[in-house]
């Protein structure tokens, strides 16, 4: 940027002619015909809400809806009272670290199985993909049902191999639920991340491999020492493309707990949601959605200065 | 450059804007012409569409001219979509609700007296007329009623050697031990999200509870209630109910029930039809009244749906909304919707229709002692709220008193 | 050869794993209704009931839930295809003033998602008068499916050499032919990826939905299906019929995209 701005400054004073004031504005707006569409939907669509979010968590809204005005930092106030915020962010930043750590681990052994040569190597490709093409709901109702206390086949299955000798309510348990809710979001996550690990490895060209093996590299070492370092991009996109999708689901735990018992299985989302729908109290959802927010930028950030993206985009 | 940009995201929103306009099309009803109204029904079984798309066929065909678009809505997304509907402007001229004060608060709907003929608003019974005001208008207009009866098994009963239905609630506790002794879940308590505030006041009005004190305040963490859910968690953690009472719903319950797995259940006139009859039609079941903790007086939980009328429009729907409930509401309409659905009549001219059933008139006869939650207060709605996220956890790992006084404070906050 | 058979065995096994939720999908939706309370559960329904299927139409409008999925999923997919292109194709072949700047807005919207901003964004559809309109939910799913897809094309375009177009403008293509005849055809397997990753969210978005829109003919099947389960009836036979009728079509679409996929995807970890 900065270098930018003083090479213009140099143009000026060059005793080269100097273009013309439309030719100039041309340039200036030539990027903004290629971007502008792109500009104009996040603006719109998304820019829009976020200030609409800020402005009805500043605001007082009737339990029917209706706005009266504005409030202040009640709304923040009367968030920072719940008893629940605290666990309910505590758990969040565990239910993302959890998932996305496990998924990253199993999408990089995943990703080395599909890329091996075997037979019958697509048609497990397409297995892997389905949790994918299958909707994230559908899925987490299907493991719902699955885990049904009196008629889930997770519950036959350890009776029959006498791992229990009664049926677990799984889901009505906090502990318990959060761990298979979590399994649930590793499980829809695999098939995407593994993908692009999967997509990473196809990049990394075969002498690279030849020459460890010349060098007499172990498998260990070669994995460690070079297939790793290389990997390294696709892990970082996937890894982040994970943290937002895990940080904002909210199919997996609507569909399983709905947050309960209480709020025990609640994460950000859900807490946001059910402030706004069973407590009736839109702004103080609105607060809890800024806040939200503010949680996932400084994870990202954070990440992200971590990863040192800033070599990665040049 | 910022300029420039600022003019791109104008000629966007332009842009966006003016496809809203052609996006729009043949959306919702409430067309500005007064005859085409926006009625939002709620979902009780399968058969309530197929009801009210024929009521709505005749409606047409007796009014030319009027047209009445129906949504259905199931009562688990309910609360969402009217919120949905006041913020959005989008609320239709007719909604199919549990509660209508808040509406009353903010303006949001007619008086009854503007919307159904003297007739038709003089045939409402007193007790439900009197849920339907706030601050002594009357909003809501009565739709159906229910009452709670509590469901035993005949065959558990005599399995484990009890002779009557019981009255008190150590009765209660001692028969759920036999019954579990028998092999069989005592007492299904459905304390989940779904409808928790129900079943825990059916027991806390058995035992001098309730939602206010006498002068209509707050008094949800009143020593009767915490002594409620007191004995309501010793039922659980004796091991006499189904397990976690804190996550099932009424649903879960009334299936088990319905399979001769649990011995004692509260439900309402439409359980047989909704629950129990699906699974199995031969169940030898019989319903007595709710036990209290003395045993000498037995109340029972009335319930009352409503409709409210929306102002639209300035006004201009109001006549052929008029038109729709005074059909609704002739004799042969709203008792056809109460055989159909299982629900008890809110009018008095509906009332003799199903007291010929013996199976509905005990609901019917247990009417007269119903006590109702507090809907004509504008802050319920938040107050159930509260009580379904959180009532379940004091049978389980929470203190009564404390879940109580959290809920207290809420309502008080609420208003 | 041992090993290979080792490593097959190995890769069916997961293959089975990942199938076993969509088997027993299959058999919980060939059940009678009133075999699927029955505890404990059974593995394969007593009573193949084939009818489930047949039946499932008219319990509910899966037609109807299909047509919106369908229209809102593709033309929410256009026009994030028309958005991101241009954009990501002039982001990485310009440095112009501004291009950091964009590039972050892109990473930073890429960090809303709908989810989190559904409240506000049904203010913004009363405002707009969009409420429970297809329009709404095209809008919001092509927005936030944006920035991956600019992220992936960018990547993609700047792995191709400039020398290439250089050649085809040389030879009198103009620049914007240049693009659609060398550029794109190569960046097929970015642009299909773009197209898969837009078009699978906007079919399984859910929440933005079940809260914009009202009347059923305007529900996806994301917001339809669960209806299945309510307050006092649950058909969870209907349920997982109606599931699989959504699945099986985007699974197909897989299998014939999936080599394209892996090219896409090696994009967007290049860069």
């Amino acid at each position: 940027m900065q270098d930018l701005t003083s090479k213009g400054r140099g143009a000026v004073t060059s005793p080269a002619p100097r273009p013309s004031p439309v030719r100039r504005l041309g340039r200036a707006l030539t990027p903004l015909l290629w971007l502008g569409p792109s500009l104009a939907l996040i603006a719109v669509v998304v820019l829009w809400p976020v200030i609409e979010m800020v402005r009805t968590s500043l605001q007082k809204i009737t339990s029917s809806g209706v706005t009266l005005g504005y409030r202040g930092g009640g709304n923040y106030t009367d968030l920072i009272g719940e008893d629940d915020l605290i666990p309910v962010v505590l758990r969040t930043l565990l239910w993302v670290g959890g998932i996305v750590i496990v998924t990253m681990v199993l999408s990089l052994a995943l990703g080395q199985l599909l890329n091996a040569r075997f037979p019958g190597r697509r048609v497990v490709r397409w297995a892997v993909i389905v949790p994918w093409a299958a909707s994230v709901l559908m899925t987490a109702l299907i493991w719902r049902w699955m885990l049904d206390n009196y008629s889930g086949l997770v519950n036959r299955v350890l009776l029959d191999l006498h791992v229990i000798d009664e049926p677990v309510n799984w889901l009505a348990h906090p502990g318990e639920a959060m761990l298979w809710m979590m399994w649930v979001a590793v499980f829809v996550s695999l098939p995407f991340t593994s993908f692009v690990i999967l997509a990473g490895l196809q990049t990394i060209p075969s002498d690279v491999y030849e020459a460890a093996r010349v060098d007499g590299a172990g498998p260990f070492r070669t994995y460690f020492g070079i297939t790793l370092p290389l990997l390294r991009p696709a892990v970082l996109i996937a890894s982040i493309i994970n943290v937002i999708n895990v940080f904002n689901s909210f199919p997996i735990i609507w569909a399983m707990t709905g947050g309960g018992p209480g709020h025990k299985t609640d994460t950000t989302t859900t807490f946001m949601y059910k402030l706004a729908f069973f407590d009736q109290n839109v702004g103080e959802s609105g607060a809890m959605a800024v806040v939200n927010f503010v949680l996932i930028l400084v994870m990202v950030l954070l990440y992200l200065r971590a990863a040192r993206w800033r070599e990665e985009i040049r | 450059m910022k300029r420039h940009l600022m003019g791109v995201v104008a000629a966007g929103l332009t842009v966006a804007l003016g496809v809203s306009g052609c996006g729009k099309g043949s959306s919702s009803g409430g067309d500005s012409d007064g005859k085409t109204i926006k009625f939002v029904a709620a979902i009780y079984d399968d058969n309530t569409k197929p009801y009210w798309d024929a009521l709505i066929k005749d409606f047409e065909a007796a009014n030319s001219g009027y047209k009445v678009n129906l949504e259905m809505v199931d009562w688990s997304q309910m609360d969402t979509k009217v919120k949905t509907y006041v913020q959005t402007k989008q609320v239709p001229d007719i909604l199919n609700y549990n509660a209508f004060s808040d509406f009353a608060r903010d303006g949001l709907i007619y008086q009854a007296s503007d919307v159904v003929s003297p007739s038709t608003l003089s045939d409402f019974t007193p007790t439900f007329v009197q849920q339907a005001q706030y601050n002594g208008t009357q909003y809501g207009l009565p739709f159906i009623s229910s009452a709670r009866l509590l469901f035993y098994n005949k065959d558990l009963f005599k399995k484990a050697g009890i002779s009557e239905p019981p009255a008190t609630w150590a009765e209660v506790k001692a028969d759920a031990q036999k019954i579990k002794k028998a092999g069989s879940i005592g007492y299904g308590l459905p304390l989940g999200p779904e409808e928790s505030q129900a079943e825990f006041y059916s027991w806390a009005m058995n035992n001098g509870g309730g939602w206010v004190d006498a002068t209509g305040k707050w008094a949800i963490n009143q020593k009767a209630n915490v002594d409620t859910l007191g004995f309501l968690k010793d039922l659980n953690k004796s091991g006499l109910t189904q397990p976690n009472p804190e996550t099932t719903d009424r649903k879960t319950v009334f299936n088990q029930f319905a399979q001769g797995k649990v011995g004692m259940a509260i439900g309402g006139p439409f359980t047989k039809a909704g629950f129990i009859d699906p699974v199995d039609k031969n169940l030898n079941f019989d319903v007595a009244p709710l036990p209290s903790k003395s045993g000498a007086e037995h109340n029972t939980l009335g319930v009352m749906d409503v409709l409210a009328a929306f102002k639209k429009d300035d006004g201009k729907n109001k006549e052929a909304v008029k038109k729709f409930l005074d059909f609704f509401y002739k004799k042969e309409n709203t008792s056809k919707f109460l055989t159909t659905e299982g629900f008890l009549p809110v009018t008095k001219s509906a009332g003799d229709a199903l007291s010929a059933d013996p199976y509905m008139k005990q609901f019917v006869d247990a009417l007269p002692t119903c006590k109702f939650a507090p809907t004509s207060n504008p802050a319920w709605s938040a107050v159930a709220g509260a009580v379904k996220q959180n009532l379940g956890n004091s049978v389980a790992n929470e203190d009564p008193k404390k879940v109580l006084d959290k809920i207290q404070e809420t309502a008080e906050k609420a208003g | 050869m041992t090993r290979r058979i080792v490593l097959a065995g190995v890769a069916w096994l997961v293959a089975l794993a990942f199938l076993v939720p969509y088997l027993q999908m299959f058999f919980t939706a060939l059940k009678p209704e009133r075999e699927l309370t029955r505890s404990p559960g059974a593995y394969l329904p007593s009573h193949w009931t084939w009818s489930n299927f047949v039946d499932v139409w008219s319990a509910a409008p899966i037609w109807t839930y299909l047509q919106v999925s369908l229209i809102v999923a593709a033309v929410a997919t256009l026009v994030t295809l028309a958005c991101a292109l241009p954009a990501a194709y002039y982001t990485a072949r310009n440095r112009f003033r501004g291009r950091g700047l964009f590039l972050l807005l892109v990473l930073v919207t890429q960090m809303f998602a709908p989810t989190a901003l559904v409240i506000g964004i049904y203010r913004e559809m009363v405002a707009l008068n969009l409420t429970d309109t297809l329009l709404a939910l095209i809008l919001v799913n092509a927005a936030f499916n944006l920035p991956f897809s600019i992220w992936i094309l960018h990547g993609y375009f700047s792995s191709i050499p400039k020398e290439l177009e250089e050649a085809a403008f040389l030879d009198g293509a103009g620049r914007l032919g240049a693009l659609t005849r060398v550029t794109l055809p190569i960046s097929m397997p970015g642009v299909v990826t773009a197209i898969v990753y837009t078009f699978i969210a906007a079919w399984n978005e859910y929440i933005v939905a079940l809260t914009v829109t009202a009347s059923p003919n305007r529900h996806p099947l994301t917001v339809g299906i669960p209806s299945f389960v309510t307050q006092y009836q649950a058909h969870w036979q209907y349920l997982f019929a109606a599931s699989l009728i959504a699945i099986v079509p985007v699974v197909i679409l897989f299998v014939f995209i999936e080599r394209y996929l892996i090219g896409g995807l090696t994009a967007g970890s290049v860069k």
